[in-house]
């Protein structure tokens, strides 16, 4: 029976919770809420990198999610929870269709051309009246009685659909996710259908990116085509790769420790771009395994050392 | 007709740009096995220089061609050496990963992008004309200064031609290209060759960066307008391939011309993305990818 | 074994082109119910390509493939494995980053889509004991040695059960003694499973005491085709060889 870690999700919850009612401000509400839909999409990207593929295409379903919101709340008038649930759906069904295609292709076609779709989309919002073109959609508030509780909704939805994403890597399906990175061709042997494991990977990634579009939608009110370009995809692979790949821990840590020191760093007046770029390419070249693999290793050094050091006494 | 013949000169020197921005993206893939997203910089660079250098050397009394190429030299010198600087602080770590090398790429453009803005500022530039007047190709209008830029984009496409098919470097590069493992146990020495590849590609983005110049409005962002193209280009002809490159290239430089004609710009590329994917439908890897 | 049977595997004048070059041409080649079928042949002479062929790899150029009576020409390696064909590959024929028991796993996911867990768990533990792998059930398979690490490959492989077992190259890098307890291993797959075995091997001691049949390749075509003895003393094959078949 694979171990869930349930308790370690309980204590992190809880902690979360607990922030989300002390860090009540409108300031650091938002900076909240920003750290939740972050780590949320950087929890996506990470999923897609479980067959093996670098998703790029995350941005254009975060985007859907997000105009999908947009759409059901101010033209459609479907409620909020509804709305929220469309947007995931909409971004899932969307990406089935393009990921039976380019999935096939894979590797670099699968990223460039997710980097091109990324792109087309900007274009499709940018030049749809009803969305509002260039400027944007605007006027994409939940429901009035949510105000205050607005952060710790946002909270509770990307700690579940996080939790989602992780039993299912544990699950007999992570397994075949995972086998399919490694050696696809072994999968094939053995009679599973990769495309169709690949594309099932995909959606439920794209769900929780359809879902953050509409997340991000509800708690910033206005959203526009350059929200979404693939800026957006590189803030979440930056968050990944700082938080470390090996483990989701890795994407909430790396949502956290980025997004917070964001803030630090544009109130000192340094550029967005010089910042995560920075960030990615350290984390890159210098801390392969993220800030997951710096904690674990300093664990296990301090547990050799404390353990040489009873040896000798 | 008049107007047909228009367009295909447009897209003639359209493809001209992208041909070497893709063929330098291909070569890289088809040598190193990376995917870099940061190409387009070293396009950007090479351009950004000649806009800014030639104009001050006509103002320090040189003609206007020989300050074009006076800066279009060093404009490419700066591409090279940018990827240069990326090569050994960064992709030669990544060969063969091409997940990490893309990841570290990306990093670079972002860095590139703050380094840019903050360096040339947000505003366009360009340069003053080097050859005046219009010349008339069948029927249809076309600047000299056009002209020369697709003279010279050719010529260049086919020096590179020859560098591949009669050079060691480039019969290395092609061998590289197709078996890494059978190259080496030929005795290619496979680092020197990466090397030699990754700044060639590097000196084709700045060759076309240089020939852009006089033709275009430059600002710091100008490499992302061509490398989603570029992209899309090198995808068609299956990455690794030069021919592929050259073909995807003009396809999407053809669809560009025309489709932007009739139905605007955003729309040509609109229309590019979605036959590329449904091309993909068909052939997974491009025309005649190894990918 | 009884040649009278309908083959449970049948290439009919198989043909693999790539571009100019023939890699496998005028193959015809059967495998019988309860039979191991040895395919050997010196370096290049087709015979991974022969293995990509028949399990789907690689479409045919020309020529027909028949898995369990069915024409299988063309149909992707998912479908003809459905059809109860499984292969292992030469090179990393495993999942390095993930355990022992998860690899297994693996290979009953698809034949055992329809239980419950309990029973594709049990199967994984059936097969890891068959092949002495029980003690390195939780052990990430990437880090084992070479010669546990082609017994994982095997046991994704028969994990499902197959008919037609196909191994490629399965005792390169194995001591003496890990050759001998995978030689037993496939008798008893043989044996006990009524599994059938496509082998293809350079160990020619092996090759010539577990195969019934044998199919010499070289160049392409095959040049020989027989019992393990009468191949042996075949003045053709012996010449490719350059040397008696019973030497190493």
């Amino acid at each position: 029976m694979a171990n869930y870690q349930i308790p370690s999700w309980v204590i992190f919850s809880i902690f979360a919770v607990l922030a989300s009612q002390y860090f009540s401000g409108s300031h650091s509400a938002s900076i909240l809420n920003s750290i939740a839909i972050a780590a949320l999409l950087a929890g996506s990207l990470r999923f897609v990198m479980l067959i093996g593929e670098l998703n790029f295409a995350i941005a254009a379903f975060v985007g859907i999610g997000a105009y999908s919101a947009g759409v059901a709340t101010t033209m459609l008038d479907i409620s909020f929870f509804l709305a929220i649930l469309t947007s995931g759906v909409a971004a899932s069904l969307i990406s089935m269709v393009f990921g039976s295609i380019t999935l096939r292709s894979g590797g670099p076609y699968f990223l460039l051309i997710g980097f091109a779709f990324t792109e087309a989309m900007r274009i499709v919002y940018s030049k749809t009246d009803v969305l509002g073109q260039t400027s944007g959609m605007v006027g994409i508030f939940p429901p009035i009685e949510f105000d205050d509780w607005l952060s710790l909704f946002v909270i509770i939805i990307c700690l579940g659909l996080l939790f989602l994403m992780y039993v299912i890597e544990k699950s007999q399906f992570g397994t075949i996710f995972k086998s399919i990175r490694d050696n696809s061709d072994v999968t094939r042997t053995v009679g599973i259908n990769v495309l169709y494991w690949k594309v099932v990977c995909f959606a439920i990634a794209s769900f929780c990116a359809g879902i953050a579009g509409a997340l991000q939608a509800f708690v910033n009110n206005v959203i526009s085509p350059g929200d979404f370009g693939y800026l957006l995809a590189v803030f979440a692979l930056a968050y990944v790769k700082v938080g470390g790949e090996s483990s989701i821990a890795g994407s909430i840590l790396g949502a956290i420790f980025l997004v917070v020191l964001s803030e630090f760093a544009l109130a000192l007046g340094a550029g967005e771009h010089i910042f995560y770029g920075a960030a990615i390419v350290i984390a890159v070249l210098f801390m392969r395994e993220g800030i997951v693999g710096l904690v674990s290793s300093t664990i296990s050094w301090i547990t050799k050392t404390r353990a040489s050091k009873e040896e000798r006494v | 007709m008049e107007l047909v013949f228009q367009l295909l000169i447009t897209t003639l020197q359209i493809s001209a740009v992208y041909i070497l921005f893709s063929l330098g993206l291909t070569l890289i893939f088809g040598v190193m096995q990376i995917v870099n997203f940061a190409h387009g910089h070293y396009f950007a660079i090479s351009a950004l220089v000649v806009v800014y250098l030639m104009p001050w050397l006509v103002e320090a009394g040189f003609p206007a061609s020989a300050a074009y190429i006076l800066s279009g030299l060093i404009g490419i010198a700066a591409a090279v050496l940018v990827g240069l600087a990326t090569y050994q602080f960064g992709f030669r770590h990544f060969q063969r990963d091409m997940v990490g090398s893309f990841i570290l790429s990306v990093g670079f453009v972002l860095l590139f992008d703050g380094l840019f803005l903050e360096s040339f500022g947000g505003a366009s530039r360009s340069v003053p004309s080097i050859v005046e007047g219009t010349v008339s190709v069948f029927g249809a209008a076309i600047t000299g200064q056009r002209l020369l830029l697709c003279f010279a984009a050719i010529l260049t496409a086919f020096a590179l031609y020859l560098v591949l098919m009669k050079s060691k470097l480039g019969s290395a590069l092609r061998a590289v290209s197709i078996d890494q493992e059978a190259a080496m146990l030929q005795g290619v020495p496979y680092n020197k060759i990466a090397f030699s590849g990754f700044l060639l590609a590097a000196g084709l983005a700045g060759i076309a960066g240089a020939l852009i110049a006089p033709v275009s409005i430059v600002t710091p962002a100008i490499g992302a307008d061509y490398i989603v193209k570029g992209f899309i280009a090198v995808i068609i002809g299956g990455l690794g391939s030069i021919p592929g490159a050259v073909i995807g290239a003009l396809f999407v430089a053809f669809v560009e011309a025309f489709g932007g004609y009739y139905y605007g710009a955003s729309t040509a590329t609109l229309a590019i993305f979605f036959l590329v994917i449904a091309f993909l439908l068909f052939k997974p890897k491009g025309l005649f990818g190894n990918g | 074994m009884n040649s009278e049977q309908t083959p449970l595997l049948s290439g009919r004048q198989l043909e693999r082109r790539f571009g100019g070059l023939l890699a496998v041409s005028e193959l015809d080649i059967d495998l019988y119910p309860g039979e191991i079928l040895g395919l050997i042949g010196p370096n290049g002479a087709g015979k991974s390509t022969t293995f990509n062929l028949l399990s789907g790899f690689y479409p045919p150029t020309g020529g027909e493939l028949y898995v369990m009576g069915e024409r299988c020409t063309g149909k992707s390696p998912t479908k003809i494995s459905r059809k109860g064909l499984v292969r292992t590959f030469q090179h990393g024929s495993l999942m390095p980053s993930m355990s022992v028991r998860d690899n297994i796993l693996l290979g009953t996911m698809h034949q055992l889509s329809g239980r419950r867990r309990i029973e594709r768990i049990a199967r994984t533990e059936e097969t890891a004991e068959m092949l002495g792998l029980s003690a390195f059930l939780e052990e990430v398979a990437g880090v084992l040695p070479h010669g546990l690490q082609r017994l994982v490959s095997i046991g994704i492989a028969f994990a499902s059960r197959p008919k037609i077992l196909c191994l490629d190259e399965p005792l390169t890098g194995l001591n003496h003694t890990e050759a001998s307890s995978a030689l037993h291993v496939f008798e008893r797959i043989r044996g006990e499973f009524g599994c059938s075995i496509l082998l293809v091997e350079h160990n020619m001691k092996a090759v010539m005491k577990i195969c019934d049949r044998m199919v010499v390749l070289h160049h392409g075509k095959p040049i020989a085709a027989g019992r393990a003895e009468d191949i042996q003393s075949n003045e053709e094959v012996i010449s490719i060889y350059l040397g008696r078949l019973d030497d190493e």
